[in-house]
């Protein structure tokens, strides 16, 4: 009996250990991104997932450091950089979880940002990605706020441009408010963003 | 209990002690630091980012062989693995990675297009939005340098070559009648849609050795890999109907198209040089079937086309006109595969098969007609490394002509030939850095029906001179069965050859491109006939040659003024050639000295609306006068278009459009046609060969429908 409580305190010492790191590092990653370290932080979060194997959460994040940053910047060689090196992490990510609504409501975004870099050489080809990105994370998480959301923002978009009334999504975004609220994982570092997100995407709602 | 809680103990202090440090520097192959690498150690947690000099620390707890890797944006990922104790101050040289960014292109001779790739010339857009192309896949490469303006015929004549000189491949395999048939002086179009293709590769010389049996260009098509989504796609134009449909399922996708043409109403309202009888009505239909294995792609494309019409065709010899009636039914067929083999060796196979048959009666002399042509093709390519691949192939080429002409003055006259050509081909691509690049091969083909044997050698290489230019030069040569109209009378001939010589500058920054290439070509062994025409009794050899040389200037900028796309391009070609039945070297008819392109595209978001202009712009073109001395002596006036269209975004996924040729109404004249006898005053008189109608209007509705709808088809049109 001894021997059994010991064995078991070892492994769920050594468990809780190996939890640690991860937290510990996934932690630092999110503090270095917030510093704005930004090559620091993808760094870190590629390095924890090539660590962990098989966990696509680290890929996501770093992912999402990458495109991120390409918004943020107006030289065209890093821009295309990011995106490509976002894609391969994307796509490392989907290896191990192939459907997943948040990696595609991600990808859906790496999309969005091809077209917003360069819309005459990328709007023709990645418009229509990004909806039906969004359309398949709908189907697999019909709750999935983010999913909601960023849809409507995409969608918003489109009517301005086709001089619709953007209103029209506005009952998304309460849906997707109400969502949010409703959201809650498990699973540590599993993605939450996006509700300070709402009072932007909400000025389109007003007037 | 205790004694393992101690050892326990013991050892995790033991392991927070004994942390080694793990450091050093991170450059690139000329010794410059590069920050913001990641550097770590092999399944552990245990790393770090390099500093602004380069430079790198970390505390590990490992001990023992451990493999250190270093990653960085546009470089070859490093490993270096030893024991922990040995990796501090370590110098890590980094390698960029060639299949990066901003490595250096080669692409003398050739335009890539409609892909996303850098060195593309051409969105997908622009194929089908420019003015004046009319929704022809070939018309938007006649924009760019290198090509002469022939609008009476609608092919692409490339660098002093006629329209013979050109092959066109669908997913590497020959496209054996790529334009639909036409009568003397009227443009023909291409057989393809539009929306079946995406990245494309024009070549106006100095093109790889996995290509042959084409003396000047050639232009690489594919088909798409895997379609977006499903949908559904109609178009209603003033000339015809048409649609298609997309499905997928699993790992396969399907879809097909089909267009209806008829220009007769269109031929009752505007007015027409020419005298139609029945004017030109065709039906055509597409399809490609795609399936995704675990380790290859499988593509099988098919199209029909069915074409008939009916015209009398001005003739100055012949007062009441010829009467000139055309049917014609093509089938082609093609499926490829590509699929990787493991252990860095890749598949390409594939075959085409075309059958053609034409029925053309010329007042009463019937002439029938029927190709059956293949195209069988298998490609290995190793690659060593991502600086070194090397192809491998094996090609085999098959026709079978028949034709048999009939008229009441003489007997039932019939030629038939078949020819078999057998090639092969490696070529090696090798990178030497991230700035030089080039790619040699060879090519061994032989024909069987003028039993022949040809070996052309081909290479090009690219060196990057700054961040934004680089300079590349090809050369190779080439040869070119003698077409099939010689063919069915003489096979003791030998091919046609060229060699190319090219030098390219290119220098591109955010969204601007100049490209300029000047190239020295040769022709020897080309055909020469006694007759008029080749016919039974004519005398065929091989003695005729000639030259081309010339400049190729492109500048695009999508930049400088929001919304706009231009790009102007302009082409200078001094050639001259004997060939066919000339009386001695000449500038031919096709070839002017001068041709200049301005394409611009204007989106304007607040009328929804997209609106192109083409400006087209060749000096005169020569002409052979009975009259006075010199052969071919003579030049035409300069030849002038200005095409307008405008695409009106009614909602996402339906789109007005509207196109007008040669809006300014020039009246362009191509050549002219002299009398075969002197008239009273020992003259021969003459009439202009001029464009069928000074302008044609299209004005098209394109409707899709799909789940997603923000899809439509401004990109076909």
């Amino acid at each position: 009996m001894k021997t059994l409580i010991t064995i078991i305190t070892i492994l769920s010492l050594h468990f809780a250990f190996g939890q640690s790191t991860y937290e510990k590092g996934m932690t630092q990653a999110f503090e270095l991104w917030q510093e704005k370290k930004t090559d620091d932080a993808a760094n870190l979060f590629e390095r924890i997932a090539r660590a962990e194997k098989e966990n696509w959460i680290p890929f996501y994040y770093a992912a999402q450091v990458h495109i991120t940053a390409s918004f943020n910047s107006k030289d065209a060689k890093e821009i295309e950089s990011r995106l490509i090196k976002a894609q391969d992490l994307v796509n490392e990510a989907k290896t191990f979880s192939d459907t997943n609504a948040e990696v595609l409501i991600l990808e859906a975004m790496l999309n969005t940002a091809y077209v917003v870099y360069n819309p005459s050489v990328y709007g023709m080809t990645h418009s229509p990605k990004v909806d039906k990105l969004y359309l398949q994370a709908k189907q697999l998480e019909p709750e999935n706020p983010r999913a909601i959301l960023y849809h409507a923002e995409w969608q918003m978009g489109a009517a301005k441009f086709w001089g619709k009334d953007p209103k029209a999504f506005c009952p998304e975004v309460e849906k997707a408010i109400l969502y949010f609220e409703k959201e809650s994982s498990d699973v540590p570092f599993y993605p939450q963003w996006g509700m300070n997100q709402i009072e932007r995407i909400q000025a389109n709602c007003k007037s | 209990m205790k004694i393992i809680t101690t050892i326990i103990l013991f050892f995790s202090l033991n392991a927070v002690i004994s942390q080694t440090s793990v450091s050093g520097i991170v450059t690139d192959e000329s010794n410059t630091p590069i920050p913001g690498a990641n550097v770590y150690l092999d399944g552990t947690y245990d790393g770090g980012s390099t500093d602004l000099n380069g430079k790198f620390e970390f505390n590990t707890s490992e001990t023992g062989a451990q493999t250190l890797i270093v990653s960085f944006l546009s470089f070859e990922s490093y490993m270096l693995t030893k024991d922990v104790k040995d990796l501090s101050g370590v110098t890590i040289k980094l390698k960029e990675d060639i299949n990066s960014l901003g490595s250096v292109i080669l692409n003398a001779g050739t335009f890539s297009a409609g892909d996303n790739s850098e060195a593309a010339v051409l969105t997908p857009l622009d194929i089908v939005t420019t003015a004046g192309a009319a929704g022809d896949y070939i018309g938007a490469f006649q924009t760019l340098p290198g090509t002469s303006t022939v609008a009476e015929d609608g092919r692409l004549f490339v660098r002093g070559g006629d329209a013979n000189e050109t092959n066109i491949y669908i997913d590497g395999l020959q496209v054996f009648q790529p334009f639909s048939p036409s009568a003397n002086n009227l443009p023909t179009r291409g057989r393809f849609s539009p929306f079946l293709f995406k990245g494309t590769n024009f070549s106006t010389g100095g093109y790889s050795a996995e290509y042959g049996n084409a003396l000047s260009s050639v232009l690489l098509l594919n088909t798409i890999d895997e379609p977006e989504e499903e949908k559904t796609e109609l178009q209603f134009i003033n000339v015809g109907l048409g649609g298609g449909n997309t499905q997928k399922w699993g790992k396969n996708s399907f879809s097909f198209n089909a267009f209806y043409l008829n220009l007769k109403p269109y031929q009752n309202i505007v007015d027409q040089r020419v005298d139609w009888i029945n004017p030109y009505e065709s039906i055509s239909g597409e399809s490609v079937y795609r399936h995704q294995f675990d380790n290859g792609l499988l593509k099988v494309y098919g199209g029909f086309t069915y074409s008939d019409f009916e015209l009398n065709q001005k003739d100055i010899n012949v007062p009441q006109g010829i009467n000139f009636y055309l049917k014609n039914r093509n089938l082609y067929l093609n499926s490829s595969y590509q699929g990787d083999l493991g252990n860095d060796w890749s598949i390409i196979s594939g075959v085409s098969f075309a059958n053609d048959n034409n029925a053309i009666a010329i007042d009463n002399m019937d002439v029938d007609s029927a190709d059956n042509s293949f195209h069988l093709k298998l490609k290995f390519r190793k690659r060593y490394s991502n600086r070194f691949k090397i192809n491998y192939g094996v090609e085999q080429y098959l026709t079978n002509y028949q034709e048999a002409a009939s008229s009441p003055d003489f007997e039932t006259f019939e030629s038939d030939y078949t020819s078999n050509t057998t090639a092969v081909f490696t070529e090696a691509n090798i990178f030497l850095s991230k700035k030089f690049a080039f790619q040699t091969g060879i090519r061994g083909s032989y024909n069987s029906l003028i039993q022949d044997y040809k070996v052309s050698p081909r290479v090009s290489l690219a060196y990057k001179i700054s961040e934004n230019s680089q300079l590349s030069l090809a050369y190779g040569d080439f040869y070119q069965l003698p077409g099939q109209s010689v063919l069915k009378y003489e096979t003791e001939l030998e091919q046609e050859k060229s060699s190319h010589y090219i030098a390219n500058y290119l220098y591109q920054k955010n969204g601007r491109m100049f490209r300029a290439e000047t190239y020295y070509k040769t022709y020897e062994d080309l055909i020469k006939y006694s007759t008029e025409m080749p016919q039974f009794d004519s005398q065929f050899n091989n003695n005729g040659e000639g030259f081309a040389a010339g400049l190729d200037l492109f500048w695009r900028d999508n930049r400088s003024i929001n919304n706009l796309e231009y790009w102007v391009t302009y082409s200078y070609l001094n050639t001259e050639r004997d060939y066919q039945n000339f009386e001695g070297k000449a500038t031919p008819n096709f070839a002017a000295a001068h041709n200049l392109s301005v394409v611009g595209k204007y989106f304007k978001e607040e009328w929804k609306s997209m609106i192109s202009a083409t400006y087209n712009f060749a000096s005169g073109r020569p002409y052979d006068n009975p009259n006075s001395s010199g052969f071919l002596a003579e030049k035409t006036k300069s030849f002038n278009s200005l095409n307008l269209s405008w695409a009106y975004l009614i909602s996402p996924q339906k789109i007005l459009y509207v196109s007008a040729s040669n809006v300014l109404g020039a009246d362009n004249i191509f050549n002219y046609q002299y009398s075969n006898t002197p008239d009273v005053d020992g003259q021969f008189a003459r009439t202009a060969i001029r464009q069928p109608a000074d302008r044609f209007f299209i004005v098209g509705f394109f409707w899709t429908i799909s789940d997603n709808k923000n899809d439509n088809q401004l990109d076909n049109l």
